[in-house]
C-alpha cells in the first residue's frame, strides 16, 4: 500500500473499524511515515472537534418544549375547522384505539341519564284514572322503547328496567349502558372493541335522575288527581287502545294510551316544554333475565382503567358542546333550533368527531366527558321557554353582539346570556333580547 | 420492533403522542447541529428544531416509509431553516429601510458553528452519516442498521465526509484570512 491508500484508511483506523491485519499494517506504516502521522493528527483533531460539539449539543433537551408545542398546536387545531379537516388524515387513531371508542361513548353516555332528568315537581293536583296507572305504580320490571322527539326522526332507546337498574341500548349507536341508580354507577360496554368502563354519576345527576320507575310513578302520582280528558279508542301500534290526556299547561302535557281490557299502558307521550318523549311497546312485569342488568363486567370484555366522573357539570361544559357542534358539524352556523332531540341525534356524530380529532386518547376522553356534562347541563335547565330560550338561528360563530342562548340559573335574578362568540354575560330580565 | 423509528411512529399514529418524545430524544442534537449550521445561532437553531419536530409530528401520516423518518425530518428542518432565513432577511431589509440605511447588515455567523455550517453543506448522504455518528451518538454499526447500508459503505462515507469537511474548513480559514 502506498501513502495515499493508507491515508484513506485513517478515519476507519481511529474509528476502530479496521480488522486486525489492516490495523496492524496501518500502525506499522505510521511508525515510519511522518506525512501520514501528520494526516492522522489532523483527522484526529477533526474527530475531537466533532465529538466535543456533539456532546455540547447533546446537552440540549427539547423534549418537553416540543411536546408542549404539540399540545398547544392541537388545541389551536381544535378551534379551527379547516385545520381540523387537514388533521383528519390521522384516521387510523380512530379505527385502532379501544380507548377512543370509549371516549366517544363517554359523550353519549349522558343521554342515558338526561332523559328523565328534571328538577322539582312540574305537575300540580288531582283526578283519577287509577286502573290505567296501577301497573305503572306497582310494576317491578318494565321493557319499552323510548323516543325523544318526533317518532319519524328521533333516535330510539330500548330500555329494560329492573327496579333501580336499567339496561339501555340505542338505535343510532352500538353502545350498551347498564345504569345502577342506587349506587350512582354506570357500566358502559362497547361490543365492537369489547371494552367496558365504569362511570361515576354521583351528585346532582343521580339526584335528578332518581329511579326510573320512581320518575314515572311521580308523574303518574301527580296526575292521578288531575282532570283527565278521555280521548276515546284508537289503534296504537296495531293494538286497540283507550286514551287519557292530562295537561298542566304550558309546560307539561301527558297522554297515556292503554289496553282497554287489561288497563295496561302501551304508549305514553310526555311533552315537557318543547321536548317530546314517547314511550312505546311498553310491557310491565315481564320476566327479565337479571344478568342483563348486572353491573359486573361481562366475560370477554376488558375493563378500562379510566375514571369517568359525571358528578359535576357547568355552563362551560355546555359551551364546549355548542362549540364542537357549531364548528365541526355545522360549519360555523348555529343550529336552527335547540332541543334534546337534536342533541341526542347528533351525539354519535359528535362522538365520532371527537374520535377524529388529532388529540391524545386522554384528551378525547376528557372532551367526551365534557360533552356529556354539557348535555346534562342543558337538560337540567328545565322546560324550554320558561327557564331558557334559544335564539341562535341564523347566527354565525364569532358574532359578538348576537345572543344565541339565555337561561336563568337557579335562585338567580339576572339571566346568563351566551353570545355568538360564545362569551357569556349577566343580563337583567328586562334587558333580555326580545 | 420496539425502539425503531417505525415503532414510535406507529405508536404516535395510534394515538400515543407522548411517544413522540423518544424520536425527539433520538434526533434533537442532530437537528440542532444541522440547523445551527444553517442558521449560525444556537437560539435560532433551537427554535427551528422545535418547529421542525412539531411539523413532523402533524405531518407524520404523510410519511410513506417509516424507515425514512430521519432523512424526512432533515428535509423538514431544511424547509424551516429556509423560512427562518427568508423571514430574517425580510426583517433586516425592513429595518434597513426604516433606518434609511442602504447597508443591510449580514447575519452574524458564530465561529462556534463553523463546523456545523460545513456539515450542513455536505451532500445529503455524507451529512446524514456525520450527524448521526457525532451528534446522534450512533456507532457505525448502528448507523449501518438505521440507514440500512453495509458497514463498509458507512466507513467509506465517513472517510469521504472527513475529507470534504477538512477541505471546506480549510477554505473557510483562508477566506477569513483574506477578510481580515
Amino acid at each position: 500500500m502506498n501513502c495515499a491508500e493508507y491515508k484513506e484508511l485513517l478515519v476507519a483506523f481511529i474509528e476502530g473499524l479496521l480488522d486486525e491485519t489492516e490495523k496492524h499494517s496501518v500502525a506499522e506504516h505510521l511508525k515510519s511515515c511522518a506525512s501520514c502521522r501528520a494526516e492522522l493528527k489532523e483527522v484526529s483533531n477533526l474527530r475531537d472537534h466533532l465529538i466535543k460539539n456533539g456532546k455540547i449539543l447533546a446537552q440540549s433537551n427539547l423534549e418537553d418544549k416540543v411536546l408542549d408545542r404539540i399540545i398547544r398546536e392541537q388545541s389551536v387545531r381544535l378551534k379551527t375547522t379547516s385545520k381540523i379537516d387537514a388533521s383528519l388524515n390521522i384516521r387510523r387513531i380512530i379505527m385502532k384505539s379501544k380507548i377512543t371508542r370509549i371516549a366517544a361513548a363517554a359523550a353519549i353516555i349522558i343521554t342515558a341519564l338526561i332523559t328523565f332528568y328534571f328538577v322539582g315537581n312540574p305537575l300540580g293536583a288531582t283526578v283519577t284514572f287509577a286502573d290505567v296507572i296501577k301497573p305503572i305504580l306497582n310494576a317491578r320490571t318494565v321493557v319499552f322503547d323510548m323516543i325523544v322527539g318526533s317518532e319519524e326522526t328521533g333516535p330510539v332507546m330500548h330500555d329494560i328496567v329492573v327496579g333501580s337498574k336499567i339496561r339501555r341500548t340505542f338505535s343510532n349507536m352500538d353502545t350498551i349502558l347498564i345504569i345502577d341508580l342506587d349506587n350512582a354507577k354506570m357500566l358502559t360496554l362497547d361490543p365492537t372493541s369489547k371494552t367496558a368502563a365504569y362511570i361515576d354519576i354521583q351528585g346532582p345527576l343521580q339526584e335528578g335522575t332518581k329511579n326510573f320507575l320512581e320518575f314515572v310513578r311521580n308523574i303518574v302520582n301527580n296526575l292521578k288527581d288531575m282532570p283527565a280528558q278521555e280521548l276515546g279508542q284508537k289503534d296504537i301500534d296495531g293494538r286497540k287502545a283507550i286514551g287519557f290526556y292530562v295537561a298542566d299547561k304550558p309546560n307539561i302535557e301527558l297522554t297515556i294510551w292503554a289496553d282497554p281490557d287489561t288497563a295496561q299502558p302501551i304508549r305514553i307521550e310526555l311533552l315537557m316544554g318543547q321536548s317530546l318523549y314517547i314511550l312505546k311497546n311498553i310491557e310491565f312485569d315481564v320476566l327479565v333475565d337479571e344478568t342483563l342488568v348486572s353491573t359486573d363486567v361481562p366475560a370477554g370484555y376488558t375493563l378500562s382503567q379510566k375514571q369517568f366522573d359525571m358528578s359535576q357539570f357547568t355552563e362551560q361544559d355546555f359551551i364546549t358542546v355548542l362549540r364542537l357542534w357549531v364548528e365541526h358539524l355545522l360549519g360555523g352556523s348555529f343550529p336552527q333550533s335547540l332541543s334534546l332531540q337534536e342533541l341526542m341525534s347528533l351525539t354519535p356524530a359528535i362522538g365520532e368527531k371527537i374520535g377524529q380529532l388529532n388529540i391524545s386518547d386522554e384528551e378525547k376522553t376528557q372532551l367526551g366527558i365534557t360533552m356529556g356534562r354539557g348535555f346534562v347541563f342543558f337538560q337540567q335547565l328545565g322546560p324550554n321557554g320558561v327557564d331558557w330560550h334559544y335564539a341562535g338561528s341564523g347566527v354565525k360563530l364569532g358574532e359578538t353582539n348576537k345572543a344565541v342562548f339565555w337561561y336563568r340559573p337557579k335562585d338567580s335574578a339576572p339571566y346568563r346570556v351566551i353570545y355568538g362568540d360564545l362569551s357569556v354575560k349577566d343580563v337583567a330580565p328586562n334587558d333580555l333580547p326580545k | 420492533m420496539p425502539d425503531t423509528d417505525k415503532y414510535y411512529i406507529e405508536r404516535c399514529l395510534d394515538g400515543h403522542p407522548d411517544d413522540f418524545r423518544y424520536l425527539v430524544r433520538r434526533y434533537q442534537a442532530v437537528l440542532l447541529a444541522h440547523l445551527a449550521g444553517k442558521l449560525g445561532n444556537k437560539d435560532k437553531a433551537e427554535e427551528a428544531a422545535q418547529e421542525s419536530f412539531v411539523r413532523a409530528y402533524f405531518k407524520m401520516d404523510s410519511l410513506k416509509k417509516a424507515d425514512l423518518f430521519y432523512s424526512w425530518l432533515l428535509g423538514i428542518a431544511d424547509n424551516v431553516a429556509k423560512e427562518h432565513q427568508r423571514n430574517e432577511q425580510i426583517r433586516r431589509q425592513r429595518e434597513a429601510v426604516r433606518s434609511f440605511s442602504e447597508e443591510v447588515p449580514q447575519p452574524e455567523l458564530s465561529q462556534d458553528f463553523a463546523l456545523e455550517s460545513a456539515i450542513a453543506e455536505l451532500p445529503q448522504a455524507y451529512r446524514e452519516v456525520i450527524l448521526l455518528r457525532y451528534y446522534g451518538q450512533h456507532s457505525c454499526n448502528q448507523i449501518a442498521q438505521r440507514l440500512d447500508m453495509p458497514l463498509g459503505t458507512v466507513t467509506k462515507t465517513l472517510s469521504r465526509a472527513y475529507a470534504m469537511l477538512r477541505n471546506s474548513l480549510q477554505q473557510r480559514e483562508r477566506s477569513e484570512v483574506y477578510e481580515v
